[in-house]
């Protein structure tokens, strides 16, 4: 079988000594800020950018991979602990996990998100290594109309499965395009939008605006509400990890379904380890035979959602090696990374760079192993952590982020641009504007454009050409009708109340 | 999750017949934003025969984001939405003081100055702060960032101010 060579060869490059450094710096990390509050998955993956710079490329991806499936175990942590979601993708873990802490089952209720998040990772890396090559020859097969489509299909369907105003979504995802055009158009060369500014003649760098807009504008939100979050530290001794045959019987199906979930929603361009662990408690809850039970303690309400941010933390790779297109804001960031490395994503990487491709993935088994390892036996050191206040720790991450955007380019002007935007973004946190959809089109836009192009050249002006390739009328067929479906006042209510479940 | 809209009566510069200046401002802004993307792309080639100039993609989502910002204000005028958040002063003040410093002080003073003085700087921007705290825990960052930056991940950068290396 193909697919086991190529996962034994994954497995000899992961092994060696500096990936599986790499790995484990990136599932340390990536717990670190999963535990820590009020600095994101996002963030951190767009500080430690200009950090790989002098690392091989295979070494860079694991470690920032370890990063993003690292933090969804440590969000669960404290989630469970001290009931503050280090993550957006733990907040529902925090329902259930909290109150089973409370009744001095926070031994089981760690065990058994560990031991979910570890299955999820097993199934998810057997998945992407399945339907890699596939895929692969389907995006082979993709010419510039179909490409066009698929990335018109991804940004609805983040723009759908995102928070909040649909409409809004949208003219973020235009902002972002519009972000990427400034800079020298890649076909005739012309400086576009720069203003002579010699800085901007390269266009804008990806890890600037996202640290700008993530980083900074983070911090000065944070601020807002006071350095001092209130953490009410529940310093119990935690004893008895070992979660009863009771517990283990209750949420093995919680698992499996959450992984199918997840799986399912990480695949889905847009998608993500957010919706997914809340759709997956959602589920739970729907199909209960008790439904009251949950937001009591219930051991299924921490085993879906944290199977199902782990699997589709995971699943979201897949997009992204096999069309080259980031289905999220951290896999947007991965392109960053690749671009960095001179890696130009999509079907040819998997083919050309297979040490990339299959290291990455079979790192991410390890790193799964290396997190249960991290979490369970260390998890009073990560709770200790919780203690660093709020205001010494913002100036550390200002200082880093500078720091780090500076030595991208030795280019001071960046390191303002990367301000500028800060504020950027903390106005469009005020104003209820997302800030992932504006990256996600600030990745495609140069794809998108340029696929635009050649696909009416080879047309010959003809726009018609994306309605008459079946494949290309098909994905805008999708995407035409899910945004009819997310603007319907039916699917709309029952969209919000996914997302007020975090509320509760 | 999402902001907390502030409860405080929000007394608003904008007439009355907006419902919900959030939106209003927002898609205003968009709009504007839109406008002068227009602007700085006129300049530049549209399309020629069937093929795309340097201009046309630019000036395309230009006008899209014109269409939505107008109908993002739109909906500002006729849905009742939430005021304009209030916008603190001093963490973003001295957060981008912090910043600007870093950026021009870099080059001629070097990481080890310039990294203290911003975290001093950028510790302003919480009323929490304590100095002798903030002193010790910002020189024990940057002598962790001159470690790690320049030694082990190789980035070459200035470490001293260059009157002392002269």
């Amino acid at each position: 079988m193909d697919i086991f060579a190529n996962l034994a060869h994954g497995f000899v490059v992961a092994l060696s000594p500096i990936n599986l450094l790499m790995c484990l710096i990136g599932a340390l990390v990536g717990t670190l800020v999963g535990v820590l509050p009020g600095i994101g998955t996002i963030a951190t993956v767009a500080m430690l950018l200009p950090i790989t710079f002098g690392l091989p490329p295979v070494g860079a991806l694991i470690m920032l991979a370890g990063i993003y499936y690292g933090a969804q175990y440590g969000g669960s942590t404290t989630s469970i602990l001290v009931n503050i979601p280090g993550e957006a993708t733990s907040v529902v873990t925090a329902l259930d996990g909290h109150q089973m802490a409370r009744q001095g089952r926070a031994g089981p209720a760690l065990a058994i998100a560990a031991i979910g998040s570890f299955f999820a990772g097993c199934v998810a890396t057997v998945l992407i290594a399945v339907l890699g090559a596939p895929l692969t020859k389907l995006a082979l097969a993709f010419g510039p109309a179909e490409y066009f489509s698929l990335m018109v299909l991804g940004l609805i369907f983040a723009t759908v499965l995102a928070k909040g105003s649909i409409l809004k979504a949208i003219a973020m995802i235009v902002f972002g395009l519009l972000l990427s055009m400034v800079g020298s158009d890649i076909e005739t060369g012309a400086s576009r939008m720069a203003f002579n500014i010699p800085e901007l003649a390269d266009g804008l760098g990806f890890a600037t605006v996202a640290m700008g807009v993530f980083g900074f504008a983070e911090i000065i939100r944070n601020l807002d509400a006071g350095a001092e979050m209130s953490r009410d530290l529940v310093q119990q001794k935690i004893t008895g990890l070992m979660p009863t045959r009771k517990d283990l019987k209750d949420s093995f199906p919680a698992i499996v379904r959450g992984t199918i979930l997840g799986s399912i929603l990480g695949i889905l361009p847009g998608g993500g380890a957010v919706i997914a662990s809340f759709a997956a408690y959602t589920l739970e809850k729907k199909i209960a035979k008790d439904p009251s039970r949950f937001g009591r303690g219930a051991i299924e309400g921490v085993a879906a959602p944290e199977s199902a941010n782990n699997a589709a933390a995971q699943t979201s790779f897949i997009p992204l090696l096999t069309l080259g297109i980031p289905p999220n804001a951290v896999m947007a960031l991965m392109v960053g990374a690749m671009t960095i490395h001179g890696i130009v994503p999509g079907p040819q990487v998997m083919v050309k760079q297979p040490d990339l491709v299959w290291g990455m993935i079979a790192s991410m088994w390890i790193g799964n192993l290396m997190l249960i390892i991290i979490n369970l036996p260390l998890v009073g050191i990560w709770v200790r952590l919780l203690r660093v206040p709020y205001r010494l720790m913002f100036p550390s991450i200002v200082i880093f982020c500078a720091i780090g955007i500076y030595s991208v380019n030795n280019a001071p002007v960046d390191v303002v641009l990367a301000g500028a935007f800060g504020l950027l973004g903390y106005w469009l946190i005020k104003h209820d504007f997302e800030p992932a959809p504006l990256l996600l089109g600030m990745v495609l836009g140069p794809l998108m454009e340029e696929n635009l192009r050649r696909a009416l050249l080879i047309s010959r002006g003809d726009w018609s050409v994306f309605v008459s390739r079946p494949l290309s009328a098909v994905l805008l067929a999708i995407a035409a009708g899910l945004l009819v479906l997310a603007v319907l006042p039916s699917l709309r209510a029952k969209r919000d109340e996914v997302f007020v479940e975090s509320e509760g | 999750m999402s902001d907390t809209p502030s409860e405080a009566p929000v007394r608003s510069i904008l007439p009355k017949w907006v419902r919900g200046p959030q939106d209003f401002v927002g898609g205003l802004a968009m709009v504007a934003v839109a406008l002068f993307a227009l602007w700085a792309s006129s300049d530049l080639q549209g399309m020629h025969g069937f093929s795309f100039g340097a201009g046309t993609a630019p000036r395309m989502f230009a006008v899209l984001l014109l269409l939505l910002g107008g109908v993002i204000a739109l909906m500002g005028i006729l849905n009742d939405g939430p005021h304009i958040g209030t916008y603190a002063w001093r963490g973003p003040l001295f957060v981008s003081a912090a910043i600007v410093f870093f950026a021009l002080a870099i080059r001629p003073l070097g990481l080890v100055v310039t990294a203290f003085a911003s975290f001093l700087i950028a510790a302003l921007g919480s009323v929490e702060t304590k100095w002798l705290e903030a002193v010790i825990v910002g020189a024990c960052l940057t002598a962790g960032c001159a470690v790690l930056f320049p030694y082990i991940l190789g980035l070459p950068m200035p470490m001293f101010p260059r009157f002392l290396i002269q």
